[in-house]
C-alpha cells in the first residue's frame, strides 16, 4: 500500500471534503424547506395542495438517487438552461444540490407529516378554541411537539444525505468519492485512495451524529425542570 | 336576558351519518346549561359545533349576534370569546403551567407579558393553584390540570365557557375540586354550556338542561322538573339508568 499517492492527491482530497460538505448542507437546508413545505401540503386536505405533494414524495422515494441525479444533470437542467434560457449550463455542483435537495425534501416531507400527524388532535383544537389562528397553533403548538419527535428521524435522514452525496460523483462533481476514483485511477494504487475517502466519510458523519445527538439531547430536556 | 348563542335547525352529518337532526337552541346570557345524554348522542358535536371547531351542515349557529356560519366571519376573533374546556384537558405539554395561561393573550390579544403573566397568576389563585405555575403539566395531577386548563380558557376574558365532560377523565377525589371551580364559575355570572355525566352538579348548578338523544334534543326544562318529573320515556330511560 502506497499512501504517498494520497499526499499527492491531498488536494483533491481537501476538495473533495469541502464539496461533501456542502453538498450535504444544500441537500439538508433545502430539503427541510422543500420537506417541510410539502409536508404541510399533504396534511392540509386541501386536493390540489395534497395531489402534487403526494406525486412528488412517491416518485422521489420510489426511484433511484442516481437515476435521479442523471434525469436532473442530463436531462432537466441542460432543457432548461441551454433551450429555454439559451444560456450555458451551470456548474456540475448545481445538478447536485437540485437533485439531493429534492430528494431528501421528499423523506423530510414524509418526516414531517408524521411528526405532525403524531401530535393529538386536541392539542390543535385548544389552540385553535383560545382564538389561535392555524398558523399560530402550527408554529407555537404543534411544530414544537413535533419537532421533538421528528429529529431522530431527522438525523438518520440527515446521515444517509451525507453518504448518498456520494453518488453524484458520476456525474463528475468533485465530492469525496470523485477524489478517491480520481486518485485511484491515475496512480493504480488499489487501497488506499479509498481508505482514505472512508476515513473521512466517517469522520464527517461522526461529526454530523454528534450535532444531532446534542440537538436531541437539547430539545428532549426541553419541557422539563433543568 | 338578552341571548348569547342561538341555534337554529343545526344538522351536522360526518359523511353520510347524521349525527345532529336538527337542533334549536337559545343560551341567553349568565345562563348555566347542561347537556346529558347517552354516550353518542352528539352532545359533544354539539357543544363543537356552537364554536365552529366542528363545521356546519345546515343550520345557523349565532353567536353574539354573528353568525358563524357566514362565509366572512373571522372565526379567529369569535373563538377569543368563547373558552372551550376539554375531556382530555389538552395542555400544552412543552409549556409551563403559566406559558399555557399567557400564550393566547400574548399571541392573539397581543398583551404584553408583564400583564398577562398578572392575569395568569390571578387566575391560578382562583383556580387554588398559585404555587404551580413554573411546573410542567406532566407534574400535575388531572385535577389540577383540568383547573389550569380552565384558567387558561379564563384568560381569554371569554363570554361564554364551553365545557366537554370536564371531569370524566378524572378520579372521584378530584373530581370535587374542578365541579368547585365551575361551581365559583357559575356564581360569577359566567355563562355557561356543560356537557356532564354528573347529575347532582346539573341539579345544583344550572338553570336548565337539555336532554339529548340520537341527535335531537328530546326534552329541556329546569333540573327539578327535568330529574323529577320527565315528560318523554327515552329520559326517564336514561335517567333510571344513571341516577
Ligand atoms: N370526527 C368524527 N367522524 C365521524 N363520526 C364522528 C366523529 N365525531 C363523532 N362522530 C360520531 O357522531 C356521533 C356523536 O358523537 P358525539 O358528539 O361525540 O357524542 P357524545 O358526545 O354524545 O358521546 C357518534 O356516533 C360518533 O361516533
Ligand atoms: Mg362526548
Amino acid at each position: 500500500m502506497d499512501w504517498s499517492v494520497v499526499w499527492e492527491y491531498k488536494n483533491l482530497f481537501i476538495t473533495g471534503v469541502w464539496v461533501t460538505f456542502i453538498l450535504t448542507l444544500v441537500g439538508i437546508s433545502v430539503g427541510l424547506v422543500i420537506g417541510l413545505t410539502t409536508g404541510l401540503m399533504r396534511l392540509s386536505g386541501i386536493g390540489w395542495l395534497q395531489i402534487p405533494a403526494k406525486v412528488y414524495v412517491d416518485i422521489f422515494r420510489g426511484t433511484p438517487l442516481l437515476l435521479q441525479i442523471f434525469f436532473v444533470h442530463f436531462a432537466v437542467i441542460p432543457t432548461i438552461w441551454e433551450d429555454v434560457m439559451k444560456l450555458e449550463v451551470p456548474d456540475f455542483i448545481f445538478s447536485g444540490f437540485v437533485a439531493l435537495s429534492l430528494n431528501a425534501g421528499a423523506y423530510i416531507a414524509e418526516i414531517f407529516r408524521g411528526g405532525i400527524k403524531s401530535i393529538d388532535k386536541g392539542q390543535m383544537e385548544a389552540a385553535r378554541s383560545l382564538g389561535m389562528s392555524y398558523a399560530q397553533a402550527m408554529r407555537h403548538i404543534i411544530l414544537p411537539q413535533a419537532f421533538k419527535r421528528m429529529l431522530p428521524p431527522l438525523g438518520n435522514e440527515f446521515i444517509a444525505l451525507l453518504k448518498d452525496s456520494s453518488l453524484v460523483a458520476p456525474i463528475a462533481v468533485h465530492d469525496l468519492t470523485y477524489a478517491a476514483n480520481i486518485t485511484a485511477k491515475n496512480t493504480w494504487e488499489r487501497w488506499t485512495p479509498y481508505i482514505t475517502a472512508g476515513v473521512l466519510y466517517f469522520m464527517l458523519t461522526y461529526l454530523l451524529s454528534r450535532v444531532v445527538f446534542w440537538l436531541e439531547r437539547r430539545y428532549s430536556t426541553e419541557g422539563e425542570d433543568r | 336576558m338578552t341571548e348569547r348563542i342561538r341555534i337554529e335547525g343545526l344538522v351536522k352529518n360526518f359523511g353520510s351519518t347524521k349525527v345532529l337532526k336538527g337542533i334549536d337552541l337559545t343560551v341567553r346570557e349568565r345562563e348555566v346549561v347542561s347537556l346529558i345524554g347517552p354516550s353518542g348522542s352528539g352532545k359533544s358535536t354539539l357543544l363543537r359545533c356552537m364554536n365552529l371547531l366542528e363545521s356546519v351542515t345546515e343550520g345557523k349557529v349565532v353567536v353574539g349576534g354573528k353568525d358563524l356560519t357566514a362565509p366572512d366571519t373571522n372565526l379567529d376573533q369569535v373563538r377569543t370569546e368563547m373558552g372551550m374546556v376539554f375531556q382530555q384537558f389538552n395542555l400544552f405539554p412543552h409549556m409551563r403551567v403559566i406559558e399555557n395561561i399567557t400564550l393566547a393573550p400574548i399571541r392573539v390579544r397581543k398583551w404584553d407579558r408583564e400583564r398577562a403573566e398578572q392575569k395568569a397568576m390571578n387566575l391560578l389563585r382562583k383556580v387554588g393553584l398559585e404555587e404551580k405555575a413554573r411546573v410542567y403539566p406532566e407534574k400535575l395531577s388531572g385535577g389540577q390540570m383540568q383547573r389550569v386548563a380552565i384558567a387558561r380558557a379564563l384568560a381569554m376574558d371569554p363570554k361564554v365557557m364551553l365545557f366537554d365532560e370536564p371531569t370524566s377523565a378524572l378520579d372521584p377525589e378530584m373530581i370535587k375540586e374542578v365541579l368547585g371551580v365551575m361551581k365559583h364559575l357559575a356564581r360569577e355570572g359566567m355563562t355557561m354550556v356543560i356537557v356532564t355525566h354528573e347529575m347532582g352538579f346539573a341539579r345544583e348548578v344550572c338553570d336548565r338542561v337539555l336532554f339529548m338523544d340520537d341527535g335531537r334534543i328530546i326534552e329541556e326544562g329546569k333540573p327539578s322538573e327535568l330529574f323529577d318529573q320527565p315528560r318523554e320515556d327515552r329520559t326517564r330511560a336514561f335517567l333510571s339508568k344513571v341516577l
